[in-house]
């Protein structure tokens, strides 16, 4: 019961984390092409997809496992 | 502050006290450690309760802090079936599962035996706990022991395995290729006739592709996610994000053909189809690989016989082989199978034990042999006496052996599956890099509406920026796929432990493989190892000055000699008798006997007084050898104890017994010599005999007069001149020195493999095999090499080629169903390379062994006497 609120916890803040930085990276993309003024509106919204796609597949175990030396850590101190 | 919810209660065996200063000691050491409170150790039930913190203490540090006190918590293995792994990162997520599990000690997983090895505190973590763990990151668990019906049960699991992927190979394949006919229709030529027009329909495409993507192609998203959902990736993430963005950008582009993305002109349905279709075709060869290289351990089971025929109460019944007990009499016709180990009793039989041994002759059993269960009787009929079962049996025990082997991991794996674990993170950052630098930059620079395909007819045509970058940024997931690394190492190592296992040479694991393969020296003990370990008659001298025939003097003066000793329990006597027997010499009593202590023996034969002893006695009864001297003396200089006969009073001859050479360790040593390696001997013998016996064998460096307990230290100092070394020697007494060496040897420990230090156990007590061990270890590493160089080689070539690097020269792209192609021909290479060391065999096999070459055998004596005619 314990191991699985603490599993939970992790879930959750990892979540924040790695949504957090999809969306900050998909922002980004997307106002960067916007600035640029260049790219047709459907390109830019292909490549935030795709960016958030690949930022998401990159930061979630990234930050998951963060999270869990982080939580354990805090729990052991 | 902990809270009082936060603590856990906990209960587990310590081994190891015998007293109540034991419970304190024990107590002790554990409320030392932060977080624990309420300890109560108990003696009567060796067990230690507690309640704990978990996040300031774990069942780890309860187990540390209990070993630094003197005691133990023992540990327990089990064995885990897990499947749904596909490549060496889903290896690295079922062990750190396992591992997190509070009361797991270690756990090790085997991607080509899709096995966990399990170590863990029982009454901490349970089996199920276990399961549950694996299922939580994705993947399916059963509990697996050694019986056979496990065996079956596994081979089923494996052949559904087989099967599904089969299933998804033909329904990926044929809808693959309608798929391809059909994006290719405008280059079919005169084969358009025959292919209707309708399957060049994008919409039609699209309509076949589907199926594929969500039937066959599911198992990639669903595993994908599983494992991203616990924050862990591995390879079916690379396939998902391919697959699906082909898919996906091919719909919309069929869909919506005006929406920008490329239009008609970037429909990859082909790419998601074929890719797909690659990916299931690379999944069925990994699923039939591992059937195949697991195949060894099957083999052995198999030879388990179901039934044998016990003589109870005077009369046979047939009992199944696993109920016979120790001690039962059991009944054995030509043709059978013998049941459990045991020692014949009675009737005479030859055994075929090449199965356990890979003896390649039947071995002839009378009363008193050794039976091993497992092997075939050939000719006659015998009865014996169980002596071990079960478990302790001798095949259970190689079984076990060959099994801790192919689920252990050498170092070389273990960098592999490191590397592959943090290769699919690396790659889709890359694909990430990739895109934006297409997107930003690469586009407008280097883009050309007229670039072709790799490997195909077709021209990019006006593709835009998103739909290009994106095509490069997929092709780089689909072609970096490193799917062929986490076979690489298992495959061959199971191949190469179970050939090994062939020749009745076990290695304990696969570390001991990459070890034996980088030997430089391989350190021999004389007795036993080189030597047969028991003295042996090697000459006999007559004396000229009798005027008798050489060959009945010499005769004579061996059966006197043996009458004499044949009381006596001195080694060199008894070698003596065993070479009159030999001779079928007849051995009567002596009519009077006397030991002379220290110095020989005297007795009357046949009215004739013999004397048999040293220089010294024969000097004292003023016996005048002078005319034999020179004689004795160049057998002293061989290494040889010469024994002085004199009859009657006369000097008769002299007879020398030696510890003789096996049959091959003059060949053993010549081919590992031509092997690069550099031999020594080392033996408590003083040098001249030592040097004597190097000579003889053809060793390199002798390291004589070193006592049993030095012998690790020796070891030692070739390690210190920085020398890989293999020591070969008997597993029990050499133990140290075994286990100082990197490689130790146990030779000829017969089949009670269990009891053996060493890290390679050779069934039979030929040093050929030693030859078997290490050049099973070359060829297995030089597999491991060559598979690890054809798993990394496509995509290291490919990447650059996929990223676009070669695109602003060459204006050529490669599409992803060529890069699937590339990572299914990867897999297809390393699955084949590994294959072909099946039909490994040694070097002693091929060119037939040379017995006898620069041998003197004891029975062989009558042939190889000197005279001093």
């Amino acid at each position: 019961m314990e191991t699985e609120n603490l599993e939970k916890e992790i879930a959750r803040k990892s979540a924040i984390v790695y949504l957090a930085i999809t969306a900050i990276m998909a922002l980004l993309f997307f106002v960067i092409t916007g600035l640029m003024g260049t790219y047709p509106m459907v390109a830019r919204i292909g490549g935030v997809m795709w960016i958030s796609l690949l930022t998401l597949i990159v930061s979630m175990p990234l930050v998951i496992s963060y999270m869990k030396k982080k939580v354990k850590g805090t729990k052991r101190n | 502050m902990t809270k009082l919810e936060d603590q856990r209660s906990i209960s587990f065996p310590v081994q190891g006290m015998t007293c109540a200063s034991c419970v304190s000691h024990v107590e002790n050491a554990l409320m030392e450690l932060p977080g624990v409170s309420d300890v109560v150790v108990n003696l009567g039930t060796n067990k230690a309760s507690l309640s704990f913190d978990p996040t300031l203490a774990s069942i780890t540090d309860f187990q540390h802090a209990i070993s630094d006190a003197g005691y133990s918590v023992p540990t327990q293995e089990t064995n885990l079936h897990v499947s749904g792994m596909t490549c060496a990162s889903c290896v690295d997520h079922v062990e750190r599962a396992l591992n997190e599990l509070p009361g797991v000690t270690g756990a090790t997983v085997n991607l080509g035996l899709e096995k966990a090895r399990v170590q863990y505190i029982p009454e901490v973590v349970t089996a199920s706990q276990m399961k549950r763990a694996v299922r939580d990151v994705g993947y399916e668990a059963v509990e697996q022991d050694t019986a056979v019906d496990n065996l079956d049960r596994e081979r089923k699991v494996r052949e559904d395995e087989i099967r599904r992927q089969g299933r998804n190979l033909i329904i990926a394949g044929t809808i693959g290729v309608l798929v391809m006919i059909g994006t290719f229709y405008d280059m079919l030529g005169p084969f358009q006739s025959i292919v209707p027009k309708f399957l060049s329909y994008k919409w039609v495409l699209g309509l076949l592709t589907t199926p594929i993507v969500f039937g066959p192609g599911r198992q990639f998203f669903v595993n994908s996610w599983r494992g991203l959902k616990h924050g862990v990736t591995d390879m079916n993430l690379l396939y998902a994000t391919g697959i699906g963005a082909s898919y996906g950008i091919a719909v919309i582009n069929t869909l919506f053909p005006n929406a920008g993305f490329g239009g008609e002109g970037a429909t990859f349905f082909e790419s998601a189809a074929l890719l797909t279709a690659f990916i299931v075709l690379g999944r069925w060869l990994e699923a039939l690989t591992r059937g195949r290289t697991s195949e060894a351990i099957r083999k052995l089971m198999k030879l388990q016989p179901k039934v044998a025929n016990i003589i109870r109460n005077g009369h046979e019944i047939s009992i199944p082989a696993d109920e016979v007990e120790t001690g039962d009499l059991i009944a054995v016709r030509p043709g059978e199978s013998i049941p459990v180990d045991g020692l014949v009793q009675d009737g005479y039989s030859a055994v075929d034990e090449s199965m356990l041994t890979g003896e390649s002759l039947p071995v002839e059993k009378k009363a008193g042999d050794p039976v091993i269960g497992g092997t075939i009787n050939k000719t006659g009929a015998f009865k014996f006496v169980a002596t071990k079962v079960g478990k302790d049996s001798a095949l259970a025990q190689i079984i076990k052996l060959v099994e801790d082997a192919q689920a252990s991991k050498a170092p070389i794996q273990k960098l592999a599956d490191w590397v592959a674990g943090h290769f699919i993170l690396g790659v889709h950052l890359l694909a990430v890099l990739v895109f934006i630098f297409w997107f930003f930059i690469g586009y407008d620079l280097f883009f050309d509406a007229g670039s072709r395909f790799i490997l195909s007819p077709f021209a990019l045509g006006d593709i835009g920026v998103f739909g290009f970058s994106l095509l490069l940024s997929v092709t780089v997931l689909v072609i970096s796929c490193p799917c062929a690394v986490g076979l690489a190492t298992p495959s061959a190592m199971m191949t190469g432990t179970g050939k090994a296992a062939e020749f009745g040479v076990l290695f304990k694991g696969a570390e001991a493989i990459e070890k034996a393969s980088k030997i430089q020296t391989i350190v021999f003990d004389k007795t036993g190892t080189l030597t047969k370990g028991e003295p042996s008659v090697t000459d006999i001298v007559t004396n000229p000055d009798d005027n008798v025939p050489d060959k009945s003097q010499q005769m004579k003066i061996v059966r006197f000699t043996a009458i004499a000793e044949q009381n006596s329990e001195h080694p060199l006597g008894e070698a003596i008798v065993r070479g009159a027997n030999t001779n079928d010499l007849d051995l009567s009593a002596p009519e009077w006997f006397n030991s002379i202590p220290g110095h020989g023996v005297e007795a009357k034969i046949e009215g004739i007084s013999v004397l048999v002893g040293n220089r010294k006695l024969m000097s004292e009864r003023s016996i005048d050898f002078r005319a034999l001297m020179s004689q004795a003396e160049k057998l002293e200089t061989e290494g040889k104890t010469v024994m002085f006969v004199a009859l009657d009073g006369q000097p008769a001859g002299l007879i020398a017994v030696a510890d003789t050479l096996k049959e091959t360790s003059v060949e053993a040593i010549r081919r590992l010599r031509q092997m690069k390696l550099e031999t020594v001997m080392i033996t408590g013998d003083n040098r001249r005999t030592a040097e004597a016996i190097a000579r003889q064998v053809g060793i390199d460096q002798v390291l004589a007069e070193v006592l049993p307990q030095d012998k690790a230290e020796e070891v030692k100092k070739l390690q210190a001149l920085g020398k890989r070394v293999a020591m070969v020697g008997d597993g029990v007494n050499d133990a140290p020195a075994l286990a100082q060496a990197e490689v130790g040897i146990a030779i000829g420990s017969g089949t009670d493999v269990a009891k053996e230090t060493g890290d390679v156990i050779l069934i039979k007590s030929d040093l050929n095999d030693v030859i078997v061990a290490l050049e099973v270890a070359r060829a297995t590493m030089n597999k491991v090499k060559q598979n690890l160089f054809w798993a990394f080689i496509y995509n290291t070539l490919g990447i650059p080629l996929a990223a676009g690097f070669l695109y602003p020269a060459l204006r050529l792209v490669v599409s992803p169903e060529v890069a699937s192609a590339f990572m299914a021909i990867s897999s297809v290479s390393v699955t084949l390379n590994t294959l072909l060391l099946k039909g490994f065999s040694p070097s002693t096999q091929r060119k037939g062994k040379n017995t006898g070459q620069g041998t003197v055998t004891a029975n062989q004596f009558s042939a190889s006497t000197t005279s001093s005619d």
